[in-house]
């Protein structure tokens, strides 16, 4: 996204300790919000600050798409906590206040909307419920897993206080299914085994049978939960049912989308089907051709990517996406972004889907060249078959791999001018690192000095000039000498030192996450 | 009474580990083949954990403290339960999986791991950690292998487009499981004596294990510097049973080895293979498997046949190559990594030989150097090998070495490339004269370091 931090987030990062800690405590206390539009605590803090987006970091952070004064109202308006209802926790009216203003801002209607009017993000969430609730269809318990189980558990936590003898009751029957491991353990903590064994014999016999109905109720849910979901008792998953219920199908259709990185469930409003994702391809194609506009490619094609991702579309068009993205980014040194393409697109020609494998096996093996990465060139070189490797460019990128292994400069630099595909642009990563190895090696084997032409055909520079600056550039001056109308490098153990210690600066580890 | 609860008990009564941990073993032994069977039909769901009070301390005369005692009977009761789905592999074979296996034995393991971190259970039983997570790994790898055989197409439901196929999703499960292991035994404060620290390495060696089937070897690298970071807290490698430490040694030796530390890998590697019992010949045909190409690469020297003579698998591996590079054949040499390419690929060991090519050019070069006889002698002094030799001598030799045949052309300057490399790594010593095209070595036997001449 072209955009600065949009105005939940603000509020929401400020807040995103407590919001997670609430989850356990919250029917004891409300958090009490007592400061508003002081300079903003930051996230140590543990009172929730609902500083409204106007303050000068603020700003300042989001300086590129400023939001109508009346958006940052309705923002402010939706934190307030006279607006708060007991009934919507503060997450779902944060989710919500995202959904409605991201809606808004993609539907360019940020300046259209009444925003004094419109109901706050809480009472559309009740709204919602309510409707829920209504409709015949749908059973209570659906309810309960689809919405988040802080809300369904805080009334009933809060009577149980008051009424002890029906706590565990009251809370075993309604607590959602993946809590009940742990109240069950809660539980067992609270039996105190008593002294004889005699008694021992008879308590133990109660949990387990009530451990048992627990165990059986719990399948129950399980199965009303849908087969996909993760296992109730495994520590930390959290209860994202919306996330399993399968792909989503997209009704979105206009072609242009920025990238956001989802932190929850995708709205099929704002995800474009295959058709409409065939057609932006075609225009980022004739985009990228006629603006060479990296930044916005690059954002257009991750939110593309992320389209096909959340409608689990993987076809051949999925591959081409994923190719053409790759190479765009290869042609921009955008590494990152090439690696994370690079990645799916070998779990794709695993599915045998089509596309372009064998250009892009070479390319795999020659990036990990570049990051120096030999235990994922193992891994890229047991990936080969057969036929992969009768292939030019796989054949190519193996024998540069082998002819740097061996230190085969004089092999490297005539497969360096002779790649096929896009490889040149990812062998330019690393061909200067290799320059150097070669010269050092160079320095220390020939005596007393080699004429600069033969620096410059054996490691393919393009001029004697180049070569030259090349050698100035990483060594000192007095190294070239002009003899009999010839400039000739003096190699020797000078020299070497000094190309070795650039060697060994050039070599240090690469960072593959380098982004643009 | 069944088998499980004599082991418990005697494994109690003696303060024995590896006793006490028989008994939480998931197989049937072979003198009591009924073992599980009946250990799973001497109760039911609705009276296991009080049949288990029973049988585990009354009934054996054996008294520990009540929250141990709880904690024993809530691991066998979560053990009960695993019995009971691997016994349906026989009584129900169809509703039998080792997805659920597994499930229900991870529930044990995590009874366990609770058991050690409330502090109920005794240092000494930590052999039942180890052993009880050496079968979670065994059943993950079984239940992963059912869910693939299940269906094929795994689409995981993520919001995020990063790659993740996810092939094993219970064996990473698994890892969970065993790295709170892990923890659970290196954060021990309790004194040395009665501490947990002493199963740290098999832990630890079981998430090695782990993490290469899972391909994901970078992650035991935080293992061994969480390692490091306590080193000052355990006692010395010689303390620990050596079964343990050769495992360990042998496993530090090969992640070194990957990231092409061959020196230090080398050290771990000879340490594993000292110690190493000698009749566990697949743990030392193992250790060969990196070893010698580690020393192919540090001492440029080959293994004797005498070596490799009782472990014939590693013979075969590395033979064919051994005696290329001893005539410096380089023709053969080519060949013979690509007739074990596969093989040195899966083992993770091509990178490394593929640098016994420079040892094989040398031996090439240096038959070029002997052949050159010698200069004529001066009065009264011992002969000298003629020590001024032409490139286009090494180009004529490279051409036997790589079976060219006529049409094929040498170019002399890869050729001098080879020997600026040689040269380079300190193989040969001397330099090229590159416009009289021709190389001098150094004189008095160390042209060829450490082959005699």
């Amino acid at each position: 996204m072209s955009s600065g931090i949009p105005p939940w987030r603000v509020a929401a990062s400020a807040t995103a300790t407590t919001s997670i800690h609430s989850g356990h405590v919250a029917p004891a206390y409300i958090p009490v919000q007592a400061r508003r539009s002081i300079a903003p605590t930051k996230a140590t803090n543990p009172v929730p600050s609902t500083t409204p987006p106007t303050t000068p970091a603020d700003a300042a952070t989001r300086k590129k798409v400023e939001f109508p004064e009346a958006v940052r109202k309705y923002v402010q308006r939706s934190f307030a906590p006279e607006n708060r209802l007991p009934t919507v926790d503060r997450s779902e009216m944060e989710a919500k206040l995202k959904s409605v203003i991201t809606e808004a801002a993609e539907g360019n209607m940020l300046d259209k909307i009444d925003w004094e009017t419109l109901p706050l993000p809480q009472v559309m969430v009740q709204n919602d419920r309510n409707m829920v609730l209504a409709s015949p269809g749908v059973s209570t318990w659906a309810t309960f897993g689809t919405h988040s189980p802080k809300k369904s558990s805080t009334p009933l936590v809060d009577l149980s206080k008051k009424r002890k003898s029906v706590e565990y009751h009251g809370d075993a029957s309604s607590c959602p299914p993946w809590r009940q491991t742990n109240n069950q353990n809660a539980f067992e903590d609270r039996v105190t085994y008593p002294s004889t064994d005699k008694r021992q014999k008879m308590d133990s016999k109660n949990p387990s049978k009530s451990k048992a109905n627990l165990e059986m109720r719990r399948k129950r849910f399980e199965d009303a939960q849908g087969r996909h979901g993760s296992s109730p008792s495994s520590r930390g998953a959290s209860p994202t049912p919306n996330a399993n219920q399968g792909p989503v199908v997209g009704r979105c259709q206009e072609l242009e989308k920025n990238y956001f990185r989802l932190t929850s469930a995708p709205n099929p409003d704002t995800v474009r089907p295959l058709p409409v994702l065939m057609k932006t391809l075609d225009l980022l194609k004739k985009k990228w051709k006629k603006d060479n506009n990296y930044g916005y490619i690059c954002d257009q094609f991750k939110s593309l990517r992320q389209d096909l991702t959340v409608q689990h579309i993987r076809n051949e068009f999925t591959v081409s996406v994923y190719e053409i993205h790759a190479r765009i980014a290869l042609e921009k040194g955008d590494l990152g972004e090439y690696n994370q393409c690079q990645t799916q697109l070998r779990a794709l020609y695993a599915q045998q889907l089509g596309g372009h494998p064998t250009e892009f096996k070479a390319y795999r093996i020659l990036y990990f060249i570049h990051t120096r990465n030999w235990t994922a060139m193992n891994d890229a070189l047991a990936d080969l078959t057969a036929a992969d490797k009768r292939d030019l460019a796989v054949k190519h990128a193996l024998d540069v791999r082998s002819a740097l292994a061996l230190g085969n400069y004089h092999r490297f630099f005539q497969l360096y001018l002779d790649t096929p595909n896009m490889g040149a642009y990812l062998m330019d990563m690393f061909v200067d690192r290799e320059r150097l190895s070669a010269l050092a090696a160079i320095c220390k084997a020939y005596k007393p000095d080699v004429n600069i032409r033969f620096i410059t055909e054996e490691l393919g520079f393009e001029s004697d000039e180049q070569s030259a600056r090349f050698i100035l550039d990483h060594t000192s001056e007095d190294l070239l000498q002009e003899k009999d109308g010839v400039v000739r490098l003096l190699t020797g153990g000078r020299a070497g030192q000094l190309f070795e210690g650039a060697k060994a600066e050039a070599h240090r580890i690469v960072d593959i996450k380098g982004q643009i | 009474m069944s088998n499980i609860f004599d082991d418990f008990k005697e494994g109690q009564k003696i303060g024995s580990g590896a006793r006490l941990a028989a008994s939480l073993s998931p197989v049937a032994t072979a003198e009591y083949p009924d073992r599980l069977k009946s250990f799973y039909y001497f109760s039911n769901a609705v009276h296991v954990s009080a049949d288990l009070r029973y049988s585990l301390f009354q009934a054996n005369g054996l008294r520990l403290p009540k929250q141990e005692q709880n904690s024993w009977v809530d691991i066998f009761t979560a053990y009960w339960k695993a019995v009971g789905e691997i016994v349906r592999f026989d009584d129900s074979p169809r509703h039998a999986s080792w997805v659920k296996v597994f499930d229900a034995w991870k529930d044990t393991a995590n009874q366990l791991i609770r058991g050690y971190s409330t502090g109920s259970l005794q240092a000494w039983t930590v052999p039942c950690l180890y052993s009880v997570g050496r079968y979670l790994r065994a059943f993950a790898m079984k239940a992963d292998a059912e869910l693939s055989a299940q269906d094929s197409v795994t689409f995981d439901d993520r919001f995020q487009d990063d790659a993740t196929d996810a092939k094993n999703p219970k064996l990473e499960e698994a890892t969970r499981v065993l790295n709170r292991m892990f923890t659970l035994c290196l954060s021990d404060r309790a004194p040395i004596e009665e501490s947990r620290k002493w199963g740290i390495y098999d832990t630890t060696n079981l998430l090695f294990k782990t993490y290469f089937k899972l391909n994901t070897v970078g992650l035991s690298k935080n293992l061994l510097r969480a390692l490091n970071a306590s080193s000052a807290d355990l006692p010395g490698l010689d303390a620990f049973p050596k079964s343990h430490i050769v495992t360990f040694e042998y496993y530090v030796g090969v992640i070194h080895f990957l990231d092409e530390n061959y020196a230090e890998a080398e050290e771990h590697l000879s340490y594993a293979w000292r110690m190493c019992n000698k009749s566990a010949t697949k743990n030392r045909e193992l250790i060969l498997t990196y070893l010698v190409p580690c020393h192919l690469v540090t001492t440029h020297t080959l293994p004797s046949k005498k070596l490799l003579a009782p472990f014939p698998r590693v013979e075969k591996l590395f033979r064919p190559l051994c005696d290329c590079i001893k005539k410096g054949d380089l023709g053969g040499f080519d060949a013979a990594m690509t007739a074990g390419e596969e093989e040195f690929v899966k083992r993770r060991i091509y990178l490394p030989l593929e640098r016994g090519r420079d040892i094989a050019l040398r031996n090439l070069f240096r038959k070029v150097f002997i052949a050159g006889g010698f200069d004529e002698p001066k009065e009264g002094q011992p002969p000298i090998r003629r020590t001024r030799v032409p490139v286009a001598e090494f180009a004529a030799a490279l051409r036997i070495g790589t079976h060219a045949d006529d049409r094929s052309r040498v170019d002399i300057d890869e050729v001098e490339c080879l020997l600026s490399n040689l040269i380079y790594k300190g193989l040969m010593k001397g330099y090229i004269a590159r416009e009289r095209g021709m190389v001098v070595l150094s004189k008095g036997g160390t042209a060829f370091p450490g082959t005699g001449v």
